[in-house]
């Protein structure tokens, strides 16, 4: 095999590829990646079992073939290389070392045999649809925050896509809760979505794709089986194996009765809470709500620090109410509203409260009181 | 296969097997014949680590000839005389030890019962009985246990060395000890070896039976023990807890050295041990344990010693009260003992004082060494300390200047810890007492101080919990979701709310706040094992102040910086002024005191 190519294109080619790769990995091959030549192509492959990443991208290609190399390491050698530089690989003999050239720079890397590589599942898989990459970056960024990192519940640790109908409308939903809060999000179905199985994207696979679609204005193709999804962008190409479990039937948890409003600007209450929230105490980061008429005063209180409060001219109606909430819940959630204001609607300080951004009614949180 | 009834020699080794699987059982069981028999001194000689030879010697009432030959008889006892197994206040009370014994060796007894003019002997070898011989032999009972499990070669395959099996005999013998002061034992070895000389102790004046046993108890778990001890004296109801405990800077890397007894019976009961745990909890990090011996006599219908065939495990009738007892005396001693730690800590400072100035002043005697298994602690703080030795002069640069009028308002006479004279690497502070002067780890008495703070906050405000949206079941076994929910109010106040769901299963509703996104499922399963095991909900409690301990580390005052002289005397005022201030979260101490005298002692003054 040899190949030449530019170093910018070699470089975003193995930034998509190589965050995959563990840092420490059991298996040695695991911490390679797979450089294949073909055509006029430089392909690159990356897994760490669960999901693939595959890179295609145009090179010149003097001898076609394949090799594997320490991925991290030649991701740090070509960020190295000066920029507009051209980067030469092959392999020498069958002694297994890839040779890089740039300039008057070479590299012989150790290499390990391309049959040991694992085989990337190239299969079709049987649902398929489209979304704008736009899209898609909603329904990640609306719910990733709320994941669960706690690893019993394995079946929480991902974000639970699957088609629904709501008012006869057939609707895409992601959901992510860590059994503290839940974040949804819904679009009008995608054609060749209708009979897809709900399925669990993982954590780990939900920030690569998050990564990918920064890079992305297009369309995203997306197609998914009960235990593979995959998303091709053009040349790249990400398949992740599904969590295999049963997400929480959370429509339950949406309380439906709820019948105090809250209207709130947005910027103004997120201000608000961050600066209330700098006493609170560091860990449980308690902060107390307190309503009526026309009015919010938020309030924290820690033994060490002292307290804190602000009022705040609101949208209120309803009898007056106490409630607390973890800040931090409350930041991450008032970070998702893009609209200039959002609403709470409330039941009691032990219930389920909902959150909306008024302006975007394709988003809703859910979200747990403390006692305080 | 037919059916048969086993021969009575078969049955003898059956029992064996659960009585005396080694040497020290067969030792224990003697002895406390012994004791049953009211001896006021009594001998244990052994030989091979007790393979060869077993021997006991009683001062005791004796048996007549008769009794002789129902002793080894199964079953034969003159301990229960009514039949009733609720009221047991001898040792024993089944009649099996001798036969036993007698089935797995060769055994002699020889007894003159008090008053009586001569003595009988009798042997037993592989279960076949001798007639009664006279003998000769003073006033009370001999037994000799020879060759022990000869006819049982595959139990004797298990004994370990002889060391180890001398080991053993030497612990049981002790604990039998600690619980009789008044009695008078010797253990012999190998070579007529003393291993163990303990006088019958004689009451001072002032202490009466309290100071009897501390004496035992010094003996046994070494001087440093009695020094640094705290008494415990409890009653509630019926039962009644005495002894006596370490204060928690005096502690040790397992929990060998605490010894349990039920009345007058040495037990290993994971309740008891539980509970001595969950008082100290405060004071000492997880892998540190505490000294006690603590004595709990309770009538004997409350408790059940026919639990285990060597006896070490009982049952209580009410479990609760006796935890609570333990845990609420406990608690309430270490609280009194305030900022009290341990002497082995300034001794052991101390130690290293003199080892640095090397020897040669005057006519000073070195205090006699430690008892090799009590040196662990104290050397433990030598280290730190060491590094000082070479030039405390002139390493020892004061960072504010010792003198009057710097010290302001703080008057040495009037305050326990002094006033600050000096920050010392700016790591110490160094402040002047009445009668001597203290150290200060000003890291470890601030971590202190703030943790302190932060559960009486806890304690205070209640525990903010995050209500979960969705509730965790929790599925156990029936016992275990009962346990919890039976503690469900105890839970409530850490911040953990729980439910019966069904019988077998539990719902977690709310979770403290301070644990964030917390494994509710393995915490839940970790409480049931626990309230199962030791009858106290600790992983809950050690969460919550694991990150409190965290937190308080992290927002404490650190070795090196500079504090100013009033900064010092505030340091040391709140540690006065807070409970359990003289360790940090560690169990280590937080400041050590020397005496004026022991100063005084460093230059041969005294
Ligand atoms: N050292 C002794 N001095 C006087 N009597 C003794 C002595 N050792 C044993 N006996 C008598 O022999 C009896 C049998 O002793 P053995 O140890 O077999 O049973 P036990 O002590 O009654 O019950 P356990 O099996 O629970 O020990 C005792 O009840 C006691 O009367
Ligand atoms: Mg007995």
């Amino acid at each position: 095999m040899k190949l030449t190519i530019e170093r910018a294109a070699i470089l975003k080619s193995l930034a998509h590829v190589q965050s995959v790769v563990e840092r420490r990995n059991a298996i040695p091959i695991l911490s390679n990646v797979l450089i294949e030549a073909d055509g006029g192509d430089m392909s690159l492959s990356a897994t760490d079992m669960d999901i693939d990443i595959v890179d295609r991208t145009p090179a010149d290609v003097q001898q076609e073939g394949a090799v594997t190399a320490p991925v991290h390491t030649l991701y740090d050698i070509v960020r190295k290389l000066p920029d507009g530089s051209q980067v030469e690989l092959s392999l020498e003999g069958e002694g297994g070392q890839v040779e890089l050239r740039s300039g008057r720079s070479n590299f012989s890397l150790q290499s390990l045999p391309k049959d040991d590589f694992p085989a990337i599942g190239s299969e079709d898989l049987s649902n398929e649809f489209t979304l704008p990459a736009g899209e898609l970056r909603q329904l990640v960024d609306r719910t990733r925050f709320a994941i669960s990192t706690e690893e019993t519940r394995y079946y929480l640790n991902g974000i639970y896509l699957h088609a629904a109908e709501a008012d006869g409308v057939k609707l895409l939903r992601a959901v992510a809760t860590d059994g503290h809060r839940l974040a949804r999000i819904e679009m009008p179905l995608p054609q060749g979505a209708e009979n897809i199985p709900g399925v669990i994207v993982p954590r780990k696979a939900v920030n690569e794709l998050r990564r990918l679609i920064d890079e992305s204005s297009d369309d995203v193709k997306i197609s998914l089986t009960e235990n593979k999804i995959r998303f091709s962008f053009g040349s790249v190409i990400l398949t992740s194996k599904l969590i295999d479990g049963t997400f929480p039937d959370y429509d339950r948890v949406i309380p439906t009765g709820n019948d105090k409003t809250l209207d709130v600007d947005s910027k103004v209450f997120r201000n608000a809470v961050d600066r209330v929230s700098t006493i609170s105490t560091e860990k449980s980061r308690a902060i107390k709500l307190t309503m009526s008429e026309g009015s919010l005063s938020l309030a924290a209180t820690s033994p060490d620090a002292g307290s804190a409060s602000e009022d705040l001219e609101v949208g209120y109606t309803a009898d007056g109410l106490e409630i607390g909430f973890n800040s931090r819940y409350l930041l991450d959630i008032a970070n998702q509203i893009e609209g200039d204001s959002m609403q709470f609607v409330l039941a009691d300080a032990a219930s389920p409260t909902i959150i909306k951004d008024v302006a975007d009614s394709a988003a809703l949180y859910v979200l747990m009181p403390m006692r305080v | 296969m037919s059916l048969r009834l086993l021969p009575p020699n078969l049955v003898n080794q059956i029992a064996a097997g659960e009585v005396v699987e080694r040497p020290a059982a067969v030792v224990k069981e003697l002895v406390e014949n012994a004791l049953d028999a009211g001896a006021g001194r009594i001998e244990v000689a052994i030989r091979d680590g007790g393979r060869s030879l077993i021997s006991v010697t009683d001062d005791g009432h004796g048996m007549s000839p008769d009794d002789l030959g129902l002793a080894i008889q199964r079953h034969a006892t003159s301990k229960l005389p009514g039949d009733d197994l609720t009221h047991i206040g001898t040792l024993g009370f089944r009649g099996e030890a001798l036969p036993s014994i007698g089935a797995v060796s060769r055994l002699t007894i020889t007894s003159r019962p008090a008053g009586a003019d001569s003595a009988w002997t009798i042997s037993v070898e592989g279960g076949q009985v001798a007639d009664p011989q006279p003998a000769a032999h003073p006033s009370g009972t001999r037994v000799e246990v020879r060759d022990l499990f000869y006819a049982t070669p595959a139990r004797l395959k298990f004994l370990k060395s002889e060391r180890a099996e001398q080991g053993h005999v030497s612990d049981v013998l002790n604990r039998l000890a600690m619980a009789h002061p008044a009695v008078a034992f010797r253990l012999t070895g190998d070579r007529e070896r003393a291993l163990i000389d303990l006088p019958a102790e004689t009451a001072s004046l002032e202490g009466g039976d309290e100071s009897l046993r501390l004496a035992r108890l010094g003996r046994i778990m070494g001087r440093e023990f009695r020094e640094n001890a705290l008494a415990i004296n409890a009653v509630r109801e019926a039962l009644c807890l005495t002894g006596h405990i370490g204060v928690p800077t005096f502690n040790r890397g397992n929990a060998q050295h605490q010894y349990l007894f039920v009345n007058g019976r040495p037990v290993r009961d994971k309740l008891l041990f539980g509970a001595v745990r969950g008082a100290y909890q405060d004071f000492l990090a997880r892998d540190r344990h505490p000294l006690v011996a603590l004595f709990l006599d309770l009538p004997p219908e409350q408790v059940d010693v026919n639990v285990h065939p060597a006896k070490t495990e009982v049952r209580f009738r009410d479990a609760g009260l006796v935890r609570g007892l333990i845990v609420s005396a406990l608690k309430h001693a270490l609280a009194e003992a305030g900022h009290r730690a341990s002497t082995t800590v300034s001794q052991g400072a101390l130690g290293a004082f003199r080892s640095g100035t090397g020897g040669g002043y005057g006519n000073y005697q070195p205090p006699p060494p430690m008892p090799g298994h009590l040196a662990e602690a104290s050397n433990a703080w030598q280290a730190p300390n060491a590094g000082y030795q070479p030039g405390f002069a002139e390493t020892a640069r004061p960072t504010a200047p010792a003198g009057a009028s710097e010290t302001g308002d703080a008057d040495a006479a009037n305050y326990p810890l002094g006033a600050a004279r000096a920050q010392v690497h700016e790591t110490y502070v160094v402040a002047q007492t009445e009668d001597g002067l203290v150290i200060v780890d000003q890291h470890a008495a601030h971590e202190r101080l703030v943790y302190e703070r932060m559960k009486a906050a806890l304690a205070n405000g209640g525990v903010a919990t995050q209500m979960l949206l969705l509730p965790e079941v929790v599925e156990l076994d029936e016992p275990a979701a009962a346990r919890l929910a039976a503690r469900a109010p105890e839970l409530a106040e850490l911040g953990l709310m729980i439910e019966p769901f069904g019988a077998s299963a539990v719902i977690v509703r709310e979770t403290p706040a301070l644990l964030g996104e917390t494994a509710v499922q393995s915490l839940l399963r970790d409480l049931a094992d626990e309230l199962a095991e030791m009858g106290e909900a600790f992983s809950l409690k050690e969460k919550l102040e694991e990150v409190c301990g965290t937190m308080a580390c992290h927002g404490s005052i650190r070795a090196g910086r500079r504090l100013n002289v009033h900064e010092m005397d505030a340091l040391l005022r709140q540690m006065e002024a807070t409970p359990h201030s003289g360790q940090c979260n560690h169990g280590r101490p937080t400041y050590v005191e020397l005496k004026l005298k022991d100063i005084e002692r460093l230059f041969g003054r005294r």
